[in-house]
């Protein structure tokens, strides 16, 4: 089992959707949130997810997909 | 070159603490953590920072100490997150403070001046300060390998540190990642990996195998010593203006980390008494438009940013989801600061300007500087009067390729004086 820590950015439209949730249903992996900050208009979220790694980057894949912007917990590390 | 070992060995187990500093701190929670190399904090994932003992430094530390330090930014090193006398980096800082009295006539400024971080040593950008303090913090524990994602600045100035510290260094990029890009880092003998995939795998890989290997990954487990190092661009500043603080800062905005460290370095010469405490000091923020998260957050009124793909021909400052932009927008709030944003031919003007009116080449992160300056200065949010500091954090040489097409040709002439009076008729 491997823990990966991520931060999810949740545009508007998606905002209102138990995503989280969904993750859980779809992939076999335990999301642990630490961190979050959800308005109206946006949220992000900082969180462990708990798993096989590739459980873990197929539920990263389906994040994306729906309009999730994933990265890992420090953000952007590739600098100029 | 060697291959990394295929199992991770543990972490360095000899990490020497200073009195000087006494943990490091979450800056969410407040939870302490020992001196080792670790960047987040357990409990909330906030990021960790040095926490220093300023009452003992307050005792050894003055105007007359840093006076008789050497001529680097090792002169602070009592601010700065290292245990022992520094080895690597030595040269690093004391770059020029220039009054840039010519570029200010342009803008309307008095009594503006340029910090040209163009000429840091070894590698000419502001990246030198923060690996010098990386390397040196990554010697002391322990680490022999050191390691970064860059398509720029950041990878040169590792290397270059890496390989006089005789550290195994590995540089981590896109595979489709041009190859000028890369070549001037590959003078210092790095392992570079180009990974097949786009700048989020890149971003994603790194961060697990920071999590992997007993490395050193700069901006990764060794951020909250790297990022210190960006404190001494003011220490520099308030030290050359004759211990001064200026009235308004204008920085560039990648990670945003530079932004905060720079407040940070103003409010601890403050703190302790080597300058005069300036509660008005204007600290803004400087974003190429291409690339502007905090920009965006700023002018509509928010303390959250959304991540962006960056587009801009300011590569040094395309970071689409900055570590520190929450931090950089809190420090502009607080400070009364703003933030402004440059086209790319804007970028290249600000480029341009900065050259024939102070004879410095900057590389595009200066170009938004130098852009965004003149637009605070044209509505007015800098008046003419007040003391005022630019920083410019890259040489011009490392992205000559922004200015094809924008110079003008060479004027011809025939190996005449006859064609010489002719074409170039000067007076």
């Amino acid at each position: 089992m491997t823990k990966l820590r991520f931060h999810m950015t949740f545009p508007e439209e998606r905002v209102k959707e138990p995503i989280l949730y969904e993750i859980s249903q779809k992939f076999r992996v335990v999301p642990n949130i630490r961190r979050a900050d959800v308005s109206d208009s946006s949220g992000w979220v900082e969180l462990e997810l708990e798993g096989e790694l590739p459980e873990i980057e197929r539920t990263v894949q389906y994040l994306r997909q729906r309009g999730i912007h994933v990265d890992p917990l420090e953000k952007t590390i590739l600098e100029g | 070159m060697s291959n990394p070992s295929a199992s991770p060995r543990p972490f360095p187990e000899d990490r020497k603490a200073s009195s000087l500093m006494r943990g490091l701190k979450c800056r969410e929670c407040g939870r302490i953590y020992d001196l080792a190399p670790v960047h987040v904090c357990d409990f909330c994932f906030g990021p960790l920072e040095v926490d220093y003992d300023y009452e003992a430094i307050g005792k050894i530390m003055s105007r007359d100490s840093v006076d008789k330090g050497p001529k680097s930014l090792w002169r602070y090193k009592h601010l700065l997150p290292i245990a022992e006398e520094p080895t690597i980096g030595l040269y690093a800082g004391m770059t020029p403070l220039v009054k840039a009295d010519r570029l200010g006539k342009a803008l309307g400024l008095k009594n503006l001046y340029i910090k040209n971080d163009t000429v840091n040593h070894p590698t000419l950008s502001f990246k030198d300060r923060v690996v010098a303090v990386a390397i040196n913090r990554a010697r002391e524990l322990g680490f022999r390998t050191v390691a970064c994602a860059s398509t720029g600045n950041l990878a040169n100035s590792v290397s270059a540190h890496a390989a006089s510290a005789g550290m195994e260094c590995f540089v981590f990029i896109p595979h489709d990642l041009e190859a000028g890009k890369i070549l001037g880092n590959l003078i210092y003998r790095p392992t570079v990996v180009a990974v097949r995939g786009n700048y989020d795998d890149v971003n994603r890989l790194c961060s697990e195998i920071g999590g992997e290997y007993p490395w050193a990954f700069v901006n990764i487990n060794i951020r909250p010593y790297y990022a210190e190092g960006s404190k001494t661009m003011a220490f520099e500043t308030a030290e050359q203006l004759g211990w001064r603080v200026p009235d308004q800062v204008v920085v560039p905005i990648a990670s945003g980390s530079l932004l905060t460290k720079i407040w940070k370095g103003f409010q601890e010469f403050s703190r302790l008494g080597l300058v005069d405490s300036h509660p008005d000091l204007k600290v803004n923020g400087a974003q190429a438009q291409g690339c502007s998260p905090v920009y965006q957050a700023f002018a509509a009124g928010r303390t959250q940013f959304v991540p962006v793909k960056p587009k801009t021909i300011a590569k040094s400052l395309a970071i689409g989801n900055p570590a520190d932009g929450y931090y950089a927008l809190d420090v502009i709030g607080k400070s009364h600061g703003q933030v402004e944003a440059a086209s790319d031919p804007e970028i290249v003007e600000g480029m341009v300007l900065l050259a024939e009116t102070e004879g410095i080449f900057a590389e595009t992160a200066g170009g938004v500087t130098v852009a965004c300056l003149k637009k605070l200065a044209e509505k007015g949010a800098i008046r003419p009067d007040e003391l005022t500091v630019a920083y410019i954090t890259g040489n011009g040489l490392k992205t000559m390729e922004a200015l094809t097409g924008y110079l003008p040709e060479p004027v011809g002439i025939d190996p005449t004086l006859a064609s010489f009076q002719k074409i170039v008729n000067p007076s």
